[in-house]
């Protein structure tokens, strides 16, 4: 069961950084283009007109799932961010009360979250909506993977909430503790 | 429920979330949430469905991920080290000595990372113990470096400006021009902060090493020249018009892998871990992006924005008078709140009011900034701090108190910058695509 929890975070997580890597090469690969036809206009030779039909629309749905993908592997991470004055200035019998409350709270507000995304993205596929731009791009198809983020995200706050009834303490504890870069 | 009694239970509950340990997206989800249900009949599911997925799927937005990378990728060369030994032959001779490689070095890294905390850990790693162990003035070289580790706010690309031009609708691009010159005048005014204090502060200073010829020092820093190509080459094709913000980050991006691999030190662990890095960085910023655009949603229903700009408008403040409770408020609020949080959650509520008093959107941006890099050198709360506090081991108090004399330069910069506009949208008006 562990290793299948933590498999199925890491999965999505990689799944996220594909999107990421995505977005780079598409880019890349228009500015190369661009460049080329700038160089080729400049030597008065014929351009290639290479485009990437609707890049735009592509690179905002790719971040859409990698931002919805990561978001579990980023809570066993400990880095999404929350105020921790009180939890750290309280003591440990109180703090396993809150970080109790925190993770049973935060279950419910991702599941109705999951639960809404879930509806939305089944709306969008049973009315066939698509994108407005030259590539008539199924809409439930990025949509999709948002919801599957916000699933996973609550399966990972349910299966904290027991470490945290268990053992007392969220299994990334030290990793939040500590200073992590892209806290401002 | 009337509209004041309203906005202070809504206030209330928001504190009272986000101490109680739920994490800022879920937190401001909730509060979104308790204002649809008390004020309206619209599904709140159903805003908050499509106010995420309008905020998540953005093109401007994926601008951000590029540039953590390219600071991911960045953080894991050698630069740092490059960064001391180019550096200090260049600024022996000013008075101040090898104290200026904190500022110019911040500088330098903060055209590379949008991150203030990964600044002020990338260069205090290698500056602090070096110049400690010279015999540098301590209170200097900690206070100096939580300073200017706050650069990395201002000069872009800075992702406190991406998110201020997402939630704002700003463009990004004319954001990251307009932090040029402000950025600038703040490492200026640190810079003459140091010489000045040397001059005064004569036998608490070290005596000079010996000087390097020029042949040598330009052979110390030919590993920091790609750097500062690669950083003119992003900004200088977003000023030129020639790339879109997310172009010039993916460009960074490859540029920034190009120098890590002619370095050395690409490798396919520290490859996987920038991007993976990246990942959670931008997961963790778009998903509070998420959580605040339906709160800002659910706000318009409430009508709650609208009527605190007409409360305030009422009082008929001055523009500055209005500015200097702003400014109190968010060094308040920055005590208890990291800066990324404060930005997207006062953003909801302030902008209506500042468009109401006049105020351009992008000048707002840019002092937003300042004041938040001011709140980030203020204990209990400045992760600047919390950085020093984790290389040198010194109490988070002590650093902060290290690091005053800072804080009121910031304060001074805050005041040019209101009393002279100019220097930060005269840059963005020369843009070739400015309209």
């Amino acid at each position: 069961m562990r290793r299948a929890l933590d498999m199925l975070y890491q999965a999505v997580l990689v799944l996220a950084a594909c999107c990421l890597v995505a977005i780079a090469l598409l880019v890349g690969a228009q500015l190369a283009g661009r460049i080329l036809d700038g160089t080729l206009a400049l030597l008065h030779l014929q351009r290639t007109g290479f485009i990437i039909l609707s890049l735009n629309e592509i690179c905002g749905y790719l971040l859409a799932g990698a931002s919805f993908l990561a978001l579990a592997g980023t809570l066993k991470a400990g880095a999404h961010i929350r105020v921790t004055m009180l939890l750290t200035s309280v003591g440990e019998g109180v703090r396993h009360y809150l970080e109790t409350w925190a993770f049973g709270f935060a279950a419910v507000v991702s599941g109705y979250m999951a639960w809404h995304i879930t509806h939305f993205a089944w709306v969008t596929f049973m009315f066939h909506d698509v994108s407005s731009g030259v590539l008539r791009i199924p809409l439930w198809i990025p949509q999709m993977p948002m919801a599957i983020g916000a699933l996973v995200l609550t399966v990972a706050l349910l299966d904290e909430l027991v470490i945290v009834v268990i053992r007392g303490r969220p299994s990334f504890r030290a990793a939040e503790d500590s200073i992590s870069l892209a806290k401002e | 429920m009337p509209v004041v009694e309203l906005s202070l239970v809504l206030l209330l509950l928001m504190f009272a979330i986000l101490a109680s340990g739920v994490w800022i997206a879920l937190a401001l989800a909730t509060v979104g949430f308790v204002a649809i249900v008390t004020t309206m009949s619209t599904p709140a599911g159903q805003v908050m469905a499509t106010s995420m997925w309008a905020a998540a799927n953005s093109w401007d937005l994926t601008a951000l991920p590029m540039f953590i990378w390219m600071g991911e990728i960045l953080y894991r060369t050698k630069l740092s080290d490059d960064m001391f030994k180019g550096l200090a032959p260049w600024v022996q001779n000013l008075p101040g000595r090898l104290l200026h490689v904190n500022v110019v070095g911040c500088a330098i890294f903060a055209a590379v990372s949008g991150s203030s905390a990964a600044t002020c850990a990338t260069i205090g790693r290698i500056a602090l113990p070096e110049l400690l162990k010279r015999g540098y003035d301590e209170r200097m070289a900690i206070g100096t470096l939580a300073g200017s580790g706050t650069l990395g706010l201002l000069i872009p690309p800075s992702i406190i400006l991406i998110i201020y031009a997402t939630v704002t609708e700003q463009s990004i691009a004319r954001l990251f021009i307009a932090g040029v010159f402000p950025g600038i005048l703040l490492a200026v005014l640190f810079m003459g902060f140091i010489g000045g204090w040397a001059l005064l502060n004569k036998d608490r200073m070290p005596p000079p090493e010996p000087p390097v010829p020029f042949l040598e020092r330009v052979k110390a820093s030919r590993s920091l020249l790609p750097v500062i190509l690669l950083i003119l080459g992003v900004i200088g094709s977003i000023y030129g018009g020639l790339a879109s913000a997310t172009e010039a980050a993916v460009v960074g991006v490859f540029l920034s892998l190009a120098l890590s691999w002619w370095s050395g030190a690409l490798t396919w662990e520290s490859l996987r871990d920038s991007v993976l890095a990246a990942t959670r960085t931008s997961c963790m910023i778009s998903f509070i992006l998420a959580g605040a655009a339906f709160l800002t949603a659910a706000m318009g229903f409430t009508g709650i924005p609208v009527a605190l700009a007409e409360w305030i408008g009422g009082f008929h403040l001055a523009p500055s008078g209005l500015l200097a409770a702003l400014t109190v408020f968010y060094i308040m609020l920055g005590c208890f709140l990291d800066g990324i949080s404060m930005v997207v959650l006062t953003t909801s509520i302030i902008i209506p009011l500042v468009q109401k008093s006049g105020f351009d959107l992008i000048w707002f941006g840019i002092y937003i900034v300042l004041v938040v890099e001011m709140a980030q050198i203020t204990p209990p709360v400045g992760f600047n701090l919390y950085v020093l506090q984790g290389i040198t081991g010194r109490n988070i108090f002590t650093v902060g108190a290290y690091t005053m004399p800072l804080f009121l330069l910031m304060c001074i910069a805050v005041a040019l910058v209101v009393a002279f506009p100019e220097l930060v949208l005269w840059l963005p008006s020369t843009m070739l695509n400015a309209h």
